[in-house]
């Protein structure tokens, strides 16, 4: 694994059991998280996003379940870890941030004794002083007052209970925090001064983030990659500039000129047909194929791998040589 | 966790699955079909509506299965389950030609045949009761045959045994038991006729007898019949006046709803039992007033999960879409509300019955509400409770009959969620 | 097109002033909701009982055939305008006249009548829909009400060439269908035909995209257009999200705190808005292009409380360019520019 890569999931497969049947909520997903990076996952919802973010940190339970891949985190496979070593690399080494803090916030607890407790579950060596006066600095850091750290979670408003969320993943100096769908439940001006305040933490520590969003809007303003899921697969990865500039798959490309821009004049936005497919009963081939002006032969048959299409940026299209030379010529024997 | 990352199966128009055919069938074929969708654990709606319906039958027609009548004594006490009760019997040589007692008629002039019988034990007095009776029945045939068997007295079965054995005695009259029991050591004997003249021992008594001598097999079988009429009488007045008012309640609120509710929380908060023998003690011991006990103690029950079910249904967005459209107050607790309360209070129903028929039994258990006379579960618990050291089946079996009915009914009441709820089933 | 039901005319109180381009005009409508508190609490404060003031002296007028844009933050009161508009809530103070009818003054039947006229669109179409009924007896229900002169039969044959109108074919194949065996986007298609079956002037639509998957939303707009010059409808479009409201709006209301900041046509507010609130919420729309930076500083600190907003103007406190009488005089809405009305003392400062 090259040293700038942080997170490579490879072939990811997490099932859910359904009467209906099993479902991929994540179907053979690869992806790479570099170091100090912020990456976009975007993708709608039941894209299988989130699916992918709890994987990274084995937190499923109940009907979904990993059946196939590796993850590898920082050197080694977490897949191959007995499940009770997982805590340790939760929280520790992997933070995670919530839509709605308030149910990843214990109520009855104070601020500060999340942050001193947290802080020193994982570094028992700390001094509940030390911890303290850490925590305050971290707390006053990210633009809440000092003497706030003894409120209760119900008492401060969202974007500070999303930014607890996040000094708590400070505190530790994780190496990877997984935020999945932070701004959704906070009001624009929020969001935007929260966007600014993870930009602004992620060059400050080196902080590598994984940012899980439906919001276009949000990803291009502050990644620096992006990766687009559809149906359980992932269709594109590459840097944001590369991607918005020039789009390679079907998807991505009706997906981004589908999202209301407020600062661009006179588009009309692309009506793209069609819903998202029911995955207990996906289509053959590329799963897009019943969506796509493009549909070809094959794209109802074979499945198109991720492949590099151009620099940095890799898609799963049959339109272009690179997946095309990967096709399977069994057909022909 | 609202995003659990994956989109609940969803069927679009042109999928015609069994899923979409499912909704378009009756209730009966829905349930008929239920194992398509239940899973792996359509089994369990299989078995417990199998035992609800077996469980309906027998109380329908007792008659049928019971081989006694559950009030009258017809055996010896304390007969332990599938034993025969000793009856005197006529055991002779494998060789005799004697088989009947009537066999050892003889004219005067002829030797009396003696008969070996043991001191003390009650088989004397049979065989000359068996005796006088054919006696009786033979002594004017014109054949002047007479049946008048010498007794010989032993102190015990043994010598008793071994005196027939020895062809001293013609044959011995002993208790059936204890003949089974000396059996192996007289090989040259065998049991010949029995004088309890049988018809009311035929079969046994397949889970023994009571104190009084009565079957316990049929007493469970009747007390079926009561068990679940006061399990269904109950339910379904508590259910009549418990859902109405629960729905009113939520839907006026202000005042009524206050005082209703106060009133249900009062009797919901007194212990159920303690209210339904206060009830009983005051209307005295019969099963209509353990019926009316029993319902007043569920209606808060009803009354609580409709009014709080409604109150949370009204809150529902297409509650106020449907004001928005311009419907009356009664259309909306009619089409929108109603419909979205029912299927909790199906479900509560089963659970209920199943309650009601151990509250029930609680109350006979405690000698309260139900007449003595009457063949009933609680009843029979109780009976059994004081004979517990040296008759286990008299309150095992009752009390294993009353655990399988809870069981049915509740599971039966799990498995109607499923039934009834599409809205589960999609998750 | 059946004809629309007609209110009776006892109801018709007619305001002499209405002109005729008018559909809804609101005349300084409130609602303020009294706060729960303990039993405690209520006997020490008697008859002065805290109230949120989720909507607080709001007038504004809604042209026939347009499309009037509500928007605001959470808590901003938006959505209470919308049921306000609609009679689902009583005013505290103020008036709502529609189509020249002081709603108001309407008995209960002469309002349930009048609704065959006027209907709303929820955010969430699953839970505006009675998961019990099917996607027909759903829609029959308004058309059952209101259309009593139509037939059976005749009812069902508008349902189906209303299911067709919002693109939902073949209509007979979704008739018996239960809502949550359709998707999200078809949904909120039968959402509207529910609500387009009794033929309504005014449909106000509560965020009626927000749920829909990115791909899906852009279609539903188009219909939500289309639908509009079929039908002859006008819109109160509520929404939090300015991006999208710029794609359907002719003329918008910015809400801060229950008052209105700014009224104007979308293109005067959105390229030279005179109100520091409607120009950081602009300027704090996440822009789907990575060559895009946001140059501007936000305002500090959150909406504050609607118990106890700020005195004078509720903005002041993260306002930039607050002054010290902004935290005592309220200031009124009024109309700057011609059509374009702003509630800041200093409105004039941000002409370009």
């Amino acid at each position: 694994m090259p040293e700038d890569i942080l997170y490579s999931i490879r072939h990811l497969t997490v099932e859910y059991t359904t009467r209906a049947g099993t479902v991929p909520a994540v179907d053979d997903v690869s992806l790479d998280i570099r170091r100090g990076e912020i990456l976009g996952l975007v993708g709608e919802s039941g894209c299988g996003k989130s699916t992918l973010g709890k994987g990274l940190m084995r937190l499923h339970t109940g009907p979904a379940k990993i059946t196939q891949g590796e993850l590898w985190f920082d050197g080694r496979d977490l897949m191959t870890l007995p499940l009770d070593e997982m805590p340790e690399i939760r929280g520790a080494e992997i933070g995670m941030v919530f839509q709605d803090p308030m149910t990843s916030l214990n109520p009855v607890q104070r601020i500060s004794d999340h942050l001193t407790e947290t802080i020193q579950t994982h570094e028992p060596e700390v001094s509940e002083k030390e911890a303290r006066k850490r925590s305050e600095v971290l707390i006053e850091r990210l633009g809440i007052r000092r003497e706030r750290i003894t409120d209760y979670p119900h008492q401060m408003s969202g974007g500070m209970r999303q930014r607890v969320m996040i000094s708590l993943a400070l505190a530790l100096r994780t190496k990877l925090v997984i935020a999945d769908e932070p701004t959704t439940s906070l009001d624009v001006i929020v969001e935007a001064k929260f966007l600014d305040l993870l930009k602004e933490l992620q060059k400050e520590f080196g902080l590598t983030i994984l940012l899980i969003t439906h919001n276009i809007g949000v990803v291009a303003e502050i990644s620096d990659r992006i990766a687009v899921m559809y149906a359980a697969k992932m269709m594109e990865v590459g840097d944001v500039k590369d991607v918005f500039a020039q789009p390679k798959h079907p998807y991505t490309q009706g997906l981004l000129r589908s999202v209301p821009n407020i600062k661009l004049d006179g588009a009309e936005l692309y009506k793209m047909a069609g819903a998202p497919p029911d995955l207990s009963h996906p289509p053959a081939g590329c799963r897009f194929h019943p969506r796509c002006p493009f549909v070809m032969d094959i794209c109802k048959e074979q499945t198109p791998p991720l492949e590099v299409i151009e620099g940095n940026q890799l898609a799963a299209c049959w339109l272009y040589p690179s997946v095309m030379a990967k096709r399977q010529e069994a057909s022909h024997a | 966790m609202k995003n659990i990352g994956v989109r609940p199966p969803e069927i679009t128009p042109d999928t015609t699955t069994w899923e979409v055919e499912l909704e378009k069938v009756g209730l009966v074929r829905r349930i008929l079909n239920a194992r398509k969708w239940y899973g792996a654990d359509w089994w369990f709606v299989a078995i417990s509506s199998v035992l609800v319906a077996i469980f309906i039958i027998i109380a329908v027609v007792p008659q049928l299965f019971a081989p006694f009548t559950p009030e009258t004594q017809v055996g010896p006490s304390f007969l332990p389950p599938g034993e025969y009760p000793p009856v005197p019997v006529l055991v002779v040589p494998i060789t005799s030609t004697v088989n009947t007692l009537s066999d050892m008629a003889v004219t005067s002039s002829q030797p009396r045949p003696v008969v070996s019988v043991v001191q003390g034990g009650n088989s004397a007095g049979a065989l000359n009761d068996a005796a006088q009776a054919i006696d009786n029945k033979i002594k004017n045939e014109p054949a002047g045959l007479r049946l008048r068997p010498v007794i010989d007295r032993y102190p015990t079965v043994q010598e008793a045994l071994q005196a027939v054995a020895d062809g001293k005695d013609k044959a011995a009259v002993i208790q059936s038991n204890e003949f089974k029991d000396a059996s192996a050591q007289y090989p040259t004997l065998h049991q010949a006729e029995n004088l309890a003249g049988g018809a009311q021992t035929a079969g046994g008594f397949l889970l023994g007898t009571n104190d009084i001598g009565q079957d316990v097999w049929s007493r469970i079988l009747w007390g079926t019949r009561v068990a679940l009429t006061i399990g269904f009488s109950s339910s379904i007045i508590a259910l009549v006046l418990g859902v109405p008012l629960g729905l009113m309640a939520a839907f006026v609120g202000g005042a009524p709803d206050r005082l209703l509710s106060l009133l249900m929380d009062s009797m919901y908060a007194f212990p159920g039992l303690i209210l339904a023998i206060a009830i009983t003690a005051v209307l005295g011991p019969s099963v209509l007033n353990v019926i009316v006990a029993i319902a007043v103690l569920y209606i808060p029950t009803y009354y609580r999960i409709v009014r709080g079910q409604s109150l949370a249904v009204k809150e529902e967005v297409y509650v106020e879409a449907a004001r928005s459209i311009g419907a009356r107050s009664w259309e909306i607790l009619q089409r929108y509300i109603f419909p979205n309360v029912i299927p909790s209070v199906a479900i509560i129903f089963s659970v209920n019955v199943a309650d009601a028929i151990l509250t029930g039994a609680g109350l006979s258990f405690l000698g309260l509400g139900l007449p003595p006379t009457i063949a009933d579960w609680g009843i029979d618990l109780a009976r059994g409770q004081r004979f517990i050291q040296n008759a286990w089946w008299m309150i095992t079996f009752p009390g294993l009959t009353i655990l399988l009915v809870v069981l049915a009914f509740t599971m039966l009441g799990e498995g109607l969620t499923e039934i009834f709820n599409p809205k589960l089933r999609s998750r | 097109m059946p004809e629309t039901p007609s209110v009776g005319t006892n109801a018709l109180q007619r305001e002499a002033s209405t002109s005729t381009n008018e559909l809804v005009r609101v005349e300084h409508v409130s609602k303020f909701f009294p706060v729960q508190t303990g039993l405690f609490a209520s006997l020490m404060n008697r008859g002065n009982v805290p109230s949120v003031r989720a909507v607080d002296d709001v007038s504004f007028t809604i042209h026939k055939g347009e499309v009037f844009g509500l928007a605001g933050e959470s808590g901003s009161g938006k959505s209470t305008i919308g049921r306000l508009v609609l009679r689902l809530l009583e005013a505290t103070a103020g008036k709502v006249i529609f189509d020249g009818v002081d709603l108001g003054k309407l008995s209960g039947g002469e309002m349930r009548r009048m609704r065959a006229r006027m209907q709303i669109v929820f955010q969430d179409p699953l839970a505006s829909l009675n998961p019990r009924m099917t996607l027909g007896q759903a829609i029959d229900h308004p058309a059952k009400i209101h259309l009593t002169k139509l037939s059976t039969d005749e009812r069902k044959k508008r349902i189906y060439d209303i299911l067709s109108a919002v693109g939902m074919n073949p209509a007979k194949a979704f008739y018996d269908l239960y809502p949550h065996q359709i998707s999200g986007g078809q949904r909120q298609r039968v959402v509207l035909a529910r609500a387009l079956v009794t033929n309504p002037a005014l449909i106000v639509a509560d965020e009626p995209i927000a749920m829909a998957d990115v791909s899906v939303r852009a279609l539903l707009l188009d219909l939500m257009m289309k639908l509009k010059e079929e039908f002859n409808l006008t819109y109160l479009f509520i929404t939090h999200d300015l991006a999208t409201a710029k794609y359907v709006c002719n003329r918008i209301a910015i809400l801060y705190l229950g008052k209105l900041c700014e009224v104007g046509p979308l293109r005067d507010v959105y390229e030279s808005s005179v109100h520091p609130y409607t120009h950081a919420l602009l300027e704090a729309v996440p822009v789907p292009d990575p060559t895009h930076r946001r140059t501007e500083a936000m305002p500090a600190g959150e909406i504050p409380n609607a118990i106890n907003p700020p005195p004078g103007c509720h903005y002041h406190p993260r306002c930039p360019m607050a002054r010290p009488n902004c935290s005592v005089d309220e200031p009124p809405l009024r109309e700057l520019l011609p059509q374009h009305f702003t509630a800041c003392h200093y409105a004039e400062e941000l002409l370009k």
